[in-house]
């Protein structure tokens, strides 16, 4: 295959991928039963012609395919709608949690794959012994865990030493801080909910990276190696990891739904103000067209992050991109 | 002193099922600077873990015994410390199916260049520059050292991969069925281009296969392995026209003839299984010529001729000649 | 040269010593399939509890018996919740609740994932086409998200919740199933069954469902531990039906009620822990069956371990 047809086939994808979710969104949304102004929680004791209202004012009262047309065009232009809570736009009430999130999840990922490389690297390498052994059995063990149980395990354990809540400390504006003691505030605050994420998610990489590692060791190119004269861990490390971290590679963006999800569970336990956050408290405010903001976005970055993994192994493997 | 020396050498394979596997049982062999030494037998027969064995390469469920003096020296006498510094120093290896014997996802320069930067033979630009030199001489150019294993076709991997083991001019070179999964033309010019090497060199050649006539045309001298064991050996000729053991003569019989008018005759049967004693012959069910003693008392090696071994009870058995 | 017809021929010839002798089936299974073994029990041992709930159950689970937070003693050996109710009488009635949404929900996901992977491994061409497109869009969008919404919008009663979960974890059994199909398809008798006139349903239901069932029993198992972490997921986020009890409402009610701030560890540790232990039997399990009857690539005849010198070698 050539590389541009590759290109062009994971595009087109990409970009069906997203039209399934965005309509996905829509079907859900208005084929609930009864519609968005009945349910909605806030507006328990509206009057009648308040409803009416809003149902125009939400464009309910057209057919269903005009509504569908008009949600496209509206997200076409960024327009996300209006909180029903806040009457902001969607896109301003979520800017910023996003911003908290990134970094947060940036954290929980670089932990889960440092500690999964690394396990699974070991596990492999030795083999049937008692590191094997222990290593594939902690990382089963903490894969096996709900999320938000194990960050309110952390919380009971760590909950004294670091801070168990918030993105920062309110009252740290007051000292004048310097540049790094912001940054280190706000790292103080990660490392609880980035932990949780990390140590939940490392345990399914240290198992692929242990078993992909395993069968590049059996491949006869380590043969080789070894009648070269390299050592073990020379042939762990200019050999068989190259070949094994490519599956690391997709999985990376293969799990990031999986984050996503335990980012809304980990930011609920921690209540770090991140897109989780704003996602829960748009399901206990009922505010739809928040968490259809929220919703899409998180679809859409994983989707785009399986786009960007799809390229990444097309430029690790020489075979595909030859 | 002989350049390599075997002696009883024993491999044990443990199983999942709890048994073990004697894979390779009490082989001795020795090997002269710039000699070509055949080992042959059908695949199950030993004698790729046997050479495995020698270099240290076999898997952690094999556990081995005996001797291996390379010059003298014991390299299995500590393990992997002792037997690590020797290779491709002084064994290199040509491994089966060389199709595989290269990391994909790494330049064929640099594996070439790997074990003389590994072995202090050249740094960085003169090792690339012998790497390009090795590589003309089994006819690949230099500039080819820049691509990728999947870029190169079979043949030209061989060839690669024959490169590769010469990097660091050893003295031995093992080659474990250098030729299978080649058409017949490529296999040709790869065995000239082994014997003319070995010869340029001066390599001592042990060249691994199940293909007779291949070691008639390469190999000075030759054995035979069977169920494990060697068999039969001897100078290449003898061997071929004058066997002193049932299964060589099978062997040769059933290996299509260089012009293909006899019709092909493959031995009835398979070997026997090797994770439980085995009582008498290994061979016998086989056998064509089997008689009284073969199924109680296993044959021992011992002296046939001048320079020749083989293990059979008809050669105790004045007016029956084994063949 | 001579002739090669071989004079001995009996077989098998007497030529090993004899085999050792056999082992009780029973000890072979559990042998050779420790994990399956382990994990079959403590699975089995929690659907025992939770079939014998009201019978085993110390108190009833909806009585106050106590102090709001009392720590664990001998009356109750895991203390009592926010509400004073018996923790060892919740989590015993809660397993009601966690496995029949595990084990319903997997039974959706089987029916959906294993219809879809059926009909694209038997018929092909578009109909695959078409049906695992579908499926490789589902699998990108995020879970939870997915569920959250549809939770939020759709409403929380036992039977929403199953059917939400198994609707979202179908695509697994899809995929594993429709590459297994398609290599059944292709044997000898189905074609022959085929040749013979037999309509397309009766070779699906006699021939491929049956080659295929073991599998999609062993992916099914796999999908029961996905459901119960799913449902104390929803049940976390206040998306699970309010009236009943379930290990993911005990790990939310712990949280809500703040049970961290007054160190009662006793009302957030058990649930947790038996979500591990059946979502590990139900991993254990399924994977040794998926091992079994899916045989990936078998790994490793080598490995950059070393091998060992034997030392005194006793002949035999």
């Amino acid at each position: 295959m050539s590389g541009t047809d590759y290109v062009v086939k994971r595009t087109v994808f990409a970009l069906m991928t997203l039209l399934v979710a965005i309509t996905l969104n829509f079907v859900i949304f208005r084929a609930a039963p009864g519609d968005a102004t009945s349910s909605l929680a806030k507006c328990r004791n509206c009057t009648p012609a308040f409803r009416e209202a809003l149902r125009e004012e939400l464009g309910l009262d057209k057919p269903k395919l005009e509504q569908y047309w008009i949600y496209l065009k509206d997200l076409g232009r960024g327009d996300l709608g209006d909180s029903f809570v806040s009457r902001q736009p969607v896109w301003e009430e979520l800017k910023q949690p996003i911003l908290n999130t990134l970094p947060m999840v940036g954290l929980g990922y670089l932990i889960s794959i440092v500690l999964g490389v690394l396990v699974g690297v070991l596990a492999a390498w030795r083999r049937g012994t008692l590191l094997d052994w222990g290593g594939v059995s902690t990382a089963l063990f903490f894969y096996s865990m709900p999320q938000q149980w194990l960050g309110l395990m952390l919380l009971i354990f760590l909950g004294g030493t670091l801070p168990a809540s918030g993105v920062s400390d309110p009252f740290i504006s007051f000292l004048d801080p310097s540049w790094w003691e912001v940054v280190l505030d706000r790292l103080e605050h990660m490392i609880l909910p980035s932990l949780t994420l990390g140590l939940v998610l490392y345990g399914q990489y240290a198992l692929i990276v242990r078993s992909s590692m395993l069968e590049a060791l059996g491949e006869d190119y380590i043969m080789t190696a070894r009648a070269k004269g390299l050592s073990g861990w020379a042939i762990v490390r200019k050999h068989a990891l190259r070949t094994s971290l490519l599956p690391i590679a997709t999985l990376v963006a293969l799990t990031f739904g999986y984050i996503i999800g335990g980012d809304i569970l980990v930011e609920a336990v921690f209540s770090y103000p991140g897109i989780g956050l704003a996602t829960y408290e748009a399901v206990f405010d009922r505010d739809y067209p928040v968490l259809q903001g929220a919703f899409l976005l998180l679809t859409f970055s994983v989707i785009l992050a399986n786009f960007v993994a799809d390229l990444l192994y097309f430029k690790l493997d020489p075979r595909i991109s030859g | 002193m002989s350049l390599l020396e075997v002696q009883e050498l024993n491999v044990w394979f443990d199983l999942a099922s709890g048994g073990e596997l004697h894979a390779v049982q009490g082989v001795s062999f020795e090997l002269d600077a710039g000699e070509r030494f055949g080992l042959v037998g059908e695949s199950g027969c030993g004698k790729t873990t046997a050479i495995l064995a020698l270099m240290g390469l076999l898997p952690p469920n094999a556990s081995v015994a005996g001797q291996v003096l390379l010059e003298g020296e014991d390299v299995l006498a500590r393990g992997e410390r002792t037997v690590a510094p020797h290779r491709w120093r002084d064994v290199a290896m040509v491994f089966q199916g060389a199709m595989n014997a290269f990391n994909p996802v790494k330049r064929i320069g640099e594996q070439i260049v790997e074990p003389m930067e590994l072995h202090g033979v050249a740094q960085g630009r003169e090792a690339r520059r012998q790497a390009g030199e090795l590589l003309e001489r089994v006819g690949i150019p230099a500039e080819r050292a820049a691509r990728y294993p999947h870029e190169f076709s079979g043949g030209m991997r061989q060839r690669a991969a024959i490169a590769m083991a010469l990097a660091c001019q050893p003295k031995i070179l093992l080659a474990d069925e250098p030729t299978t999964a080649l058409d017949v033309m490529v296999q040709a010019q790869i065995l000239e281009l082994l014997v003319a090497l070995a010869h340029d060199f001066g390599l001592a050649l042990v060249l691994v296969t199940h293909d007779l006539p291949v070691v008639a045309q390469v190999c000075d001298r030759a054995a035979v392995m069977y169920a494990g064991e060697i068999v039969e050996a001897g100078p290449t000729d003898a061997l071929f026209h004058e066997p002193r053991h049932p299964y060589t003569r099978l062997l040769f019989a059933a290996t299509p003839d260089l012009y293909g008018e006899e019709p092909v005759a493959s031995i009835p049967g398979t070997p026997p299984r090797l994770d439980r004693p085995i009582v008498g012959c290994p061979f016998r069910p086989r056998c064509d010529r089997a008689f009284a003693p073969c199924g109680d008392v296993h044959p021992p090696l011992k002296a046939v001729a001048p320079a020749r071994v083989a293990a059979c009870h008809l050669n105790d058995v004045p007016e029956a000649v084994a063949s | 040269m001579t002739s090669t017809a071989p004079i001995l021929t009996d077989e098998p010839p007497p030529l090993h010593a004899p085999p050792p002798r056999r082992r009780p089936l029973v000890w072979t299974v559990v042998r050779s399939q420790p994990q399956a073994t382990v994990g079959a029990l403590v699975l089995l041992a929690f659907v025992v509890v939770a079939v014998l709930a009201p019978v085993i159950a110390p108190y009833d689970p909806r009585e106050k018996v106590g102090a709001v937070f009392e720590p664990p003693s001998s009356e109750h050996w895991l203390g009592l919740d926010d509400g004073g109710f018996d923790m060892l009488s919740l989590m015993i009635h809660g397993a009601r609740v966690s496995l029949i949404v595990g084990f319903a929900a997997a039974l959706v996901a089987m029916l959906v994932g294993g219809t879809v992977g059926l009909l694209a491994g038997y018929f092909g061409g578009k109909t695959d086409t078409v049906l695992m497109r579908l499926t490789d869009y589902f699998i990108v969008i995020p879970d939870i998200p997915l569920m959250l919404v549809v939770a939020a919008v759709w409403g929380r009663s036992l039977t929403n919740i199953i059917l939400i979960i198994g609707l979202i974890y179908w695509t697994t059994t899809a995929r594993v199933i429709r590459s297994q199909v398609l290599s059944v398809r292709e044997r000898v008798y189905v074609q022959r069954t085929r040749a013979l006139g037999a309509g397309h349903r009766r070779i699906l239901f006699r021939h491929v469902l049956p080659q295929v069932a073991p599998l999609l029993v062993a992916i099914t198992v796999l999908s029961v531990a996905v459901a119960i972490f799913a449902e104390t997921a929803i049940a976390f986020l206040g998306l699970g039906d309010p009236t009943l009890i379930s290990w993911g409402k005990l790990i939310e009610n712990a949280f809500s009620r703040s049970a961290i701030s007054v160190d009662a560890w006793w009302a957030i540790v058990p649930p947790g822990l038996a979500v591990v232990a059946v979502v590990l039997a139900c991993t254990m399990l399924g994977r040794s069956l998926e091992d079994t009857l899916n045989p990936r690539l078998r790994v490793g005849h080598l490995s950059v371990n070393r091998f060992r010198m034997r030392r005194a070698e006793g002949e035999q």
